[in-house]
């Protein structure tokens, strides 16, 4: 049984993996938003020097706006699509559930090794603390992907789905947004990371994806 | 509702806000520091209590709809949440003032105001998704599932903000020690608040309830 | 032994009523066709035999050798062809079907893949490396009809399943139908052909509001 379960996981993600590296659309408009939005500040700033602690939070606010760009289509594209209806007679919701979590918490990675970098170039950052940096961002894009996707469940079917989708994940999400500024915070050299809230953005991401995995059978099954 | 219930439901509700009135005006002396000021803290803390109140009921009746799945669940889940948005504007705005007046700012980010900030935009969000989703039994099962998916941010809200964020907010009134850290005259006004605007919202809850019976009645 | 009873079922959409109360009861072994005209129903009496729509009123109750049947191990016996299914579109023939049985821990090996093919008169060459996208409709209610018959589910919920099929199309669906319901499937067949009608054991007529 737990060996099915696995395997189910496994085909959803590699499905959603094919199906979105043969829909290139998708991902270039997740990472040009990001661009854009990256773009924009870079501009703004004129190269000024920036406090870590508005770093941090710019930094967090481009990370998560370009997550709306993506982590809400993971339910939503199959609906429009028409095969969400196959996939609620043959996929069983915690494969469904895990396997969707799985490629949008890949997602996530991605985009953020991608606008890291940038950032960090174009706003002229010193990185002191990096291995911090590196963990806090691990945890925000798991926080994100977990919550994402039982939001983005709930609100396939409203015909108002994306702006939606923000207004719905604010409030869940920001148990890991402000730990995540301030220790970014931190490893730009602003004020000290205390580990406890690494642990805590950790066990809070936790709860999310065990509150995600029994929700979800709720919404799978009518009965 | 049972007519005659509400009646007494009513009566108390009346006496007690008369003799709050009372205790509020007449009998609480003015705070060290606070001054007058204090008075409104008798009708703010009763007012975010109700908001948590509210949340943690909505939360509770979704729960009660997704074993049962009967729509009167859902209907005593959205009535508590429609209620617990006007309790937690209220509570913002009064908390907002009595910030002004004593501290000198509307907002500052204190853990308190962020917590109930954070309930206000769980409010809304939960309300624009109802208001997003026409048929009802999706909707009861969709709005079930958010009301407690949010409830999981209570032990943050609880536990990690006060850590986060500098307080301006007096420590809780019963503290760990268990010892009162409060006149006894002002913890009783105190508890009579609560127990006024906790009526309050059972009353209003019941309503509101009893209305919808009768137009679905009808 | 699968039964799916439905008692005094009524079902409503935006306070209109589409049908009920409606008592019936479909077993294993048996081809019951749903008939009605358009907007009588059909397709959602097969989505509520499904447990994919809760009825307004009433109950839908499936039982396996008197045990119920719902969520998961529910979803796990049965099977639909429905023109609201669609395949992934960037995804091949092949992938679709290994994607979707995998889900149900199913593996097809190439000369099981190939039979299914003949089956269900898809030639290989046809779809090849296609994407189900760019599939003629009558390709893809083949393909419906092949994960059908590779799931191996013993509840086969069809909705017009003959429809954008040709003459030899549904004859094949008949003759799949008829010999599921001999191996003791249950068979809940929705049609407004006289014919498909005509092979089925029993009938149930909704007749609209």
């Amino acid at each position: 049984m737990q060996q099915s379960i696995w395997q189910g996981i496994k085909l959803v993600f590699r499905k959603e993996l094919v199906a979105g590296l043969r829909f290139k659309a998708a991902w270039a408009a997740m990472l040009m938003f990001a661009l854009t939005t990256l773009a924009c500040v870079s501009m703004a700033m004129q190269g000024g020097m920036l406090e870590p602690r508005l770093l941090a939070a710019l930094l967090w606010i481009i990370l998560f706006f370009a997550s709306l760009a993506g982590a809400d289509r993971v339910f939503a594209d199959e609906d429009t699509v028409g095969t969400l209806l196959a996939l609620r007679i043959y996929g069983r919701s915690q494969a469904v559930l895990m396997g969707k979590m799985l490629y949008t918490f890949f997602l996530m990675v991605v985009l953020a090794t991608f606008i890291t970098p940038l950032f960090v170039l174009l706003l002229d950052v010193t990185v002191t603390v990096p291995g911090l940096l590196v963990g806090v961002l691990l945890l925000g894009c798991g926080g994100i992907a977990a919550a994402g996707t039982l939001v983005a469940a709930l609100t396939t079917g409203a015909n108002i789905h994306s702006s939606l989708f923000s207004i719905l994940m604010l409030p869940v999400i920001l148990p890991v947004f402000l730990p995540a500024i301030s220790l970014s915070a931190a490893s730009f050299g602003g004020g000290e990371g205390a580990i406890s809230y690494l642990a805590g953005m950790g066990l809070y991401d936790l709860i999310l994806v065990v509150g995600a995995s029994l929700l979800f059978d709720y919404l799978w099954y009518e009965d | 509702m049972n007519l005659k219930q509400g009646n007494v439901l009513l009566a108390a509700i009346g006496s007690l806000t008369l003799v709050l009135l009372y205790l509020v005006f007449w009998v609480v002396p003015p705070a060290q520091g606070l001054g007058n000021y204090v008075r409104i803290a008798f009708f703010h803390i009763p007012l975010a209590w109700v908001s948590v109140l509210a949340f943690f009921m909505s939360a509770g009746w979704g729960a009660g709809y997704l074993r049962r799945r009967e729509l009167r669940f859902d209907a005593l889940s959205a009535a508590s949440a429609k209620l617990g948005l006007i309790f937690v504007v209220l509570a913002t705005v009064s908390g907002a003032i009595f910030s002004k007046l004593t501290w000198g700012a509307y907002w500052n980010w204190d853990p308190r105001q962020t917590t109930i900030f954070v309930l206000l935009l769980i409010y809304g969000a939960y309300l624009t998704l109802r208001a997003a989703m026409p048929e009802p039994n999706r909707r009861a099962r969709v709005s079930a599932v958010y009301a407690l998916f949010s409830f999981l941010t209570v032990p943050f809200l609880v536990f990690v903000i006060p850590r986060l964020f500098f307080s301006l907010h007096p420590s809780p009134v019963i503290n760990g020690s268990g010892s009162l850290a409060m006149e006894p005259v002002m913890f009783m006004t105190l508890m009579v608040g609560l127990l006024d605007a906790t009526l309050v919202y059972v009353w209003l809850v019941q309503k509101r309830i009893s209305r919808e019976n009768r137009e679905a009645a009808a | 032994m699968v039964t799916i009873r439905f008692e005094a079922v009524t079902q409503c959409f935006h306070g209109r009523t589409i049908f009920g109360p409606l008592q019936a009861e479909l077993a294993s072994g048996r081809v019951v066709a749903v008939t009605g005209q358009n907007g009588s129903g059909k397709s959602t009496l097969l989505k509520l035999a499904a447990h994919l729509l809760l009825p307004t009123a009433g109950s839908v109750v499936v039982t396996a050798d008197g045990r119920a049947l719902k969520g998961d191990s529910l979803r796990r016996r049965m099977a639909m062809v429905t023109p609201e299914l669609r395949f992934y579109p960037r995804l091949t023939a092949r992938e679709n079907m290994d994607f979707l049985l995998g889900l149900r821990g199913i593996t097809l090996d190439e000369i099981a893949y190939r039979a299914l093919l003949n089956r269900v008169e898809l030639r290989e060459q046809e779809i090849g490396t296609a994407f189900a996208g760019e599939f003629s409709t009558g390709m893809r209610q083949r393909l419906k009809l092949a994960v059908l018959l590779a799931s191996g589910a013993d509840i086969w919920l069809l909705d017009e399943p003959g429809a954008n099929l040709d003459m030899a199309g549904r004859k094949l669906i008949v003759r799949e139908a008829r010999q599921a319901a001999d191996e003791g499937r249950l068979v809940c067949w929705a049609t407004n052909d006289e014919r498909e009608e005509a092979a089925a054991d029993a009938a149930i007529h909704l007749a609209g509001h």
